[in-house]
């Protein structure tokens, strides 16, 4: 391919490399982008990925190794083709067999490894990513290297590119797998986001403000930010403040309050009695006075953090023979079950649109979802972290296996890390994760997920 | 009868009957003990357990539930919840030293669903779950009870047919969980 490209050097070398290179990004686009959509309709599941990921690292240990590529296509470029049509055209069909990376002869095991990748991925945006990326490494040798037998008649040549291949692959899955999940901050727990805002509460200190890279701390604790306000509380003093200048604008006293929503009118907030009980209630900016009751009172630890998108107040309800997601709406008071577990612990949902992130703790593993607000489906898992308890072998020692059940397959390891409270932006998804820090207590750490 | 009794206190016939209840005594303890000991090595997949049908489903493993049929860990009997943490008398999840969890702000974290083992399984699978009868064997030096989850199923978790077991009315085993008690055996 080398040879051809610069047989046309001197009468149009620009023009062929060109087409040369949009073929190679229409086939790999074309190819990529059609393994993502059948990933995003089929939603493979968890042994799906790790399947891919599997093969991937098999990949780049081949490549690495300089192993046969297996298996291997033979079948090469119609060479016809450059003498009866004219030079771009060729270069262009040659880039859109070669854009496939398996119509014909595959230079590296790591090809194989991106179309199960491009299917676990299960994004059309991201797969066609990747297959650009595939097209650019495929068309940069033959563009810029001006010696033609580097690559065909020499075997280091091939082997440099295999191993740039393998180091690649496994770039992108540690890539991946940190993009999967980024530290945000810690000790930090109880996020809210608005726009490119992002604020927490941090233990012992109070209320963080993260905005264009900079941290600043609030003068309260536990805030909020919602449309075009901010909130904290000092005590049971409340503060609603613009939130582009942090000036204040209401200033009210909730006695017994905890935590905070707020949105472009209301303010929701989740209070204790001193009983110990707690409720969420609601209010207007602009009529303090009057309250809304978005729930009666519960014993304390049941009732979630109260999360408000517009006029909806999103919560969860944990009670000992079932688990629900609930919203309510603040300007018609309709309250609406959002989803419902009886083996499985909902909590901290948050709202925006038409979706809805929430935690789900099964017996098997810990799941950041978002699904659809108006829908029970399982949604698209963002982040998973492995059960909360372990398992015996589901028969006593000396007996036999027969008859015996185990709540999960594989015996997976369980952690102390649990998913908690949650937060979510058009770009983004936010969820505490808690550590056990002795005693019971427990120590916060803020991630990150990037939506699909 | 009178003179039967006479007959049998005094007589070589009385000696004859006195010495074969003995030996069948003692044969016959050694047969309950070898029977006792043996329940270890042939039951099935716990001790006590006779036949084939499989556990209920269990958040632990092992389907041993207190005295109300809830899941308790099978190692040291702490109860657990469906997600299979301990649980303290509330429902509210411990660390292992019994502490009750807290969220940063000091609350209890929530509880998750505690779910009786044989109402899992009939929710599991769709039936209408019985506790109907039990038996009992000695295992690890305390009585254990070996209970049936019943119900009207043809098919057993298994996936095998059913069987009768200690089902009452016309009502199958489906499948089976054990409570041990404090009873010394």
């Amino acid at each position: 391919m080398v040879g051809t490209v610069r047989a046309a050097r001197h009468g149009g070398r620009t023009l062929a490399g060109g087409a040369f290179t949009v073929g190679l990004a229409l086939g790999a686009a074309a190819l990529f982008g059609s393994l993502g959509a059948l990933g995003a309709a089929l939603r493979p599941g968890h042994a799906v990925v790790l399947a891919a990921v599997a093969l991937a690292g098999a990949a780049a240990i081949a490549d690495l190794a300089g192993l046969r590529v297996r298996p291997q296509v033979r079948f090469q470029v119609p060479e016809r083709w450059r003498r009866t049509m004219p030079l771009a055209r060729a270069l262009f069909l040659y880039g859109l067999l070669l854009g496939t990376g398996v119509t014909t002869f595959v230079p590296a095991a790591a090809v194989w490894a991106l179309l199960p990748l491009c299917v676990a991925l299960g994004s059309v945006p991201l797969a066609i990513a990747v297959g650009l990326g595939f097209a650019l490494g495929r068309a940069l040798p033959v563009l810029a290297v001006s010696d033609e037998t580097a690559l065909a008649e020499r075997p280091q040549g091939l082997r440099v590119l295999r191993i740039l291949a393998a180091g690649s692959l496994a770039l992108a899955l540690v890539a991946g797998t940190a993009r999967a999940a980024a530290p945000v901050a810690a000790p930090a727990g109880d996020p809210g986001a608005a726009g490119t805002d992002l604020v927490w509460q941090e233990p012992g200190v109070g209320g963080i403000l993260l905005r264009g890279g900079v941290q600043s701390q609030l003068p309260g604790s536990d805030p909020a930010i919602g449309d075009s306000f901010i909130a904290w509380h000092t005590g049971d003093a409340v503060t609603v403040a613009a939130r582009d200048t942090l000036q204040p604008v209401l200033q009210v006293t909730i006695p017994g309050v905890e935590k905070l929503a707020v949105s472009q009118d209301w303010l929701a907030y989740r209070s204790a009695h001193p009983s110990g009980s707690e409720e969420i209630r609601a209010f207007a900016i602009t009529d303090p006075t009057t309250t809304v009751d978005v729930t009666r009172s519960w014993a304390r630890g049941r009732l979630g953090r109260p999360s408000l998108a517009g006029s909806i107040v999103v919560y969860h309800l944990a009670l000992p023979g079932r688990s629900r997601l609930f919203s309510f709406d603040l300007s018609t008071g309709k309250r609406r079950l959002l989803r419902s577990a009886r083996h499985a612990l909902l909590l901290s949902p948050a709202r925006i649109g038409g979706k809805l992130l929430y935690v789900r703790l099964g017996r098997c593993s810990q799941q950041l979802r978002l699904g659809r607000l108006d829908g029970n489906g399982p949604g698209r898992v963002l982040y998973k972290l492995p059960p909360l308890a372990g398992q015996d072998l589901g028969h006593e020692h000396g007996h036999t296996a027969q008859g015996s059940r185990v709540p999960c397959p594989g015996r997976p390891k369980p952690t102390t890390r649990s998913l908690w409270t949650t937060a979510l932006t058009e770009t983004a998804a936010y969820v505490t994760v808690l550590r056990p820090a002795g005693g019971g207590h427990t120590t916060p750490s803020l991630l990150e997920t990037a939506l699909p | 009868m009178l003179s039967e009794a006479v007959a049998g206190a005094s007589s070589r016939r009385g000696f004859l009957a006195r010495a074969g209840r003995l030996l069948l005594a003692v044969s016959g303890g050694g047969l309950v003990a070898a029977a006792l000991d043996a329940q270890k090595a042939e039951a099935h997949h716990f001790c006590g357990h006779v036949y084939t049908t499989g556990s209920c489903p269990h958040p632990t493993g092992l389907p041993r539930v207190d005295r109300n049929g809830f899941p308790l860990r099978a190692a040291d009997g702490h109860p657990v919840d469906d997600l299979g943490r301990p649980v303290d008398k509330q429902g509210r999840p411990v660390d292992s030293h019994g502490h009750v969890l807290l969220d940063p702000d000091g609350n209890p974290l929530p509880p998750a669903p505690r779910t009786r083992v044989c109402q899992a399984a009939a929710r599991a699978y769709h039936f209408r779950p019985y506790i109907d009868g039990s038996w009992y064997r000695c295992c690890g030096g305390h009585v254990r009870r070996l209970i049936d989850c019943c119900g009207f199923v043809q098919k057993r978790i298994n996936g095998d047919a059913a069987l009768t077991g200690y089902c009452y009315r016309g009502r199958h085993v489906f499948c089976v969980m054990y409570y041990d008690s404090k009873v010394k055996c």
